[in-house]
């Protein structure tokens, strides 16, 4: 039977008496939460094609079941992917967050038959059981379908890094706009509803790169609501990650102007048409081939 | 020792020679992480490679630690190339880029190291 386990969010709580471990804790705990809360729609789109039973616990689990399990901190949890290993006959392992790459995650990944991970990097674009996905969309995100879109350009977000001052700075005269600068990640954000109010109004979604990798759910975000995004083309990120994107890319925010400045509703249209097409079929040859590995 | 290893990258770059000179800053471990000719070749290498915002942090960061009129100097010609024509000149004068980059840096919360 293949069951599915969402793990990300049974972190320890922050109880270590050293502060170093304490605050690691912390930060595991905060974003295993963030996963579970903001990327279940993400991956349950992924899943789509998949039959499976859900499990609250691995105690629910039986001696050759396959498991589909989704994880955050996995560095940590190398134990419990051997026990997994040895009940289990095949594990097919979400691994979420992990944006700096930093971890040896050797001893885990060793232990399961195929893994699915955002934030690629080299040693994963052309791995044989590595497979890097989008990070996906917030959880709720969904385009409105508006008939108009009262904006040119959204961005909300963190001014985190020079990029993204630069972009702020170079598309402040063209108007109207949207924008909702905030001081942290996920903190005195705009709600879902309000975003898909927002995006849904929007033709074109700056999306700078995040704060260590290019990936952002902002990308994402804007495709689902069916604008034209606009990424950063620093070493080629997205033609590696996706060959034959729709992407506007730029090397910097001014070249970006003239685009959304001048061009005209036809062509706007065309683009957008062009990125809704491309995404669905990006989204289904993923949804195809997560079912491939998984069931075959 | 350090230095001499710095001017060698530094004259890779001049003679245009960058994936060398590449490869062997990447040889440099963490005690130059806050080396402020280290970051400034990282630096100058992004801009070569028109990772124009990687090396504008960069550098912004390499302020953190000293300060050279080099740095501004690249700063400066890095938002010319963005056509923030404003802040460029605000760096290559010398009585105006301080300020200028302390309030830069202020808007920006992912740079400082002074936290």
């Amino acid at each position: 039977m293949i069951k599915l386990f969402w793990n990300t969010h049974n972190q320890t709580k922050p109880n270590s008496e050293d502060e170093k471990i304490k605050e690691k804790q912390a930060t595991n705990y905060l974003w295993g939460q963030y996963h579970k809360k903001s990327s279940d729609k993400w991956i349950y789109e992924i899943l789509k094609k998949v039959k499976y039973n859900t499990i609250e616990n691995v105690t629910d689990l039986k001696k050759e079941d396959t498991l589909i399990i989704i994880d955050s901190n996995v560095e940590e949890k190398s134990e419990l992917y051997l026990k997994l290993n040895i009940v289990c006959s095949k594990i097919f392992l979400f691994h979420l967050g992990d944006e700096f790459g930093f971890s040896d995650l050797s001893a885990v990944y060793k232990n399961c038959n195929y893994i699915w991970r955002p934030f690629c990097s080299s040693a994963y674009f052309n791995h044989d059981k590595v497979k890097c996905i989008p990070i996906g969309y917030k959880s709720g995100v969904l385009n409105k379908k508006k008939k108009t879109r009262k904006y040119k350009w959204t961005f909300t977000g963190t001014p985190h890094k020079s990029s993204r001052h630069d972009l702020l700075f170079q598309f402040s005269d063209i108007k109207p706009f949207f924008c909702h600068k905030t001081e942290k990640f996920d903190v005195k954000i705009i709600s879902v509803d309000e975003m898909n109010e927002v995006l849904s109004s929007t033709e074109f979604v700056p999306c700078p790169n995040g704060f260590f990798h290019p990936e952002t759910y902002r990308l994402y975000e804007a495709l689902e609501c069916g604008c034209i995004p606009i990424v950063e083309n620093a070493y080629k990120y997205y033609d590696r990650l996706f060959p034959n994107n729709p992407f506007i890319k730029v090397d910097k925010w001014i070249d970006a102007k003239p685009i959304v400045l001048d061009w005209d509703s036809n062509q706007i249209r065309k683009k957008s048409d062009e990125c809704k097409l491309w995404w669905d079929k990006e989204k289904n040859n993923i949804q195809d081939f997560v079912k491939n590995k998984i069931i075959t | 020792m350090n230095k001499n290893i710095l001017e060698k990258i530094n004259r890779l770059i001049n003679n245009k020679k960058i994936d060398e000179a590449q490869f062997e800053l990447s040889k440099l471990g963490s005690e130059f992480y806050k080396n402020i000719d280290y970051l400034y070749l990282r630096s100058k290498i992004f801009f070569i490679n028109k990772l124009y915002y990687i090396a504008l942090d960069t550098l912004l960061i390499a302020t953190e630690f000293e300060e050279k009129d080099k740095i501004y100097e690249l700063i400066g010609k890095i938002y010319n190339i963005l056509g923030n024509k404003e802040l460029s000149e605000k760096m290559f004068n010398p009585d105006l880029r301080l300020e200028a980059i302390n309030s830069l840096k202020k808007e920006l919360t992912g740079i400082s190291q002074k936290a």
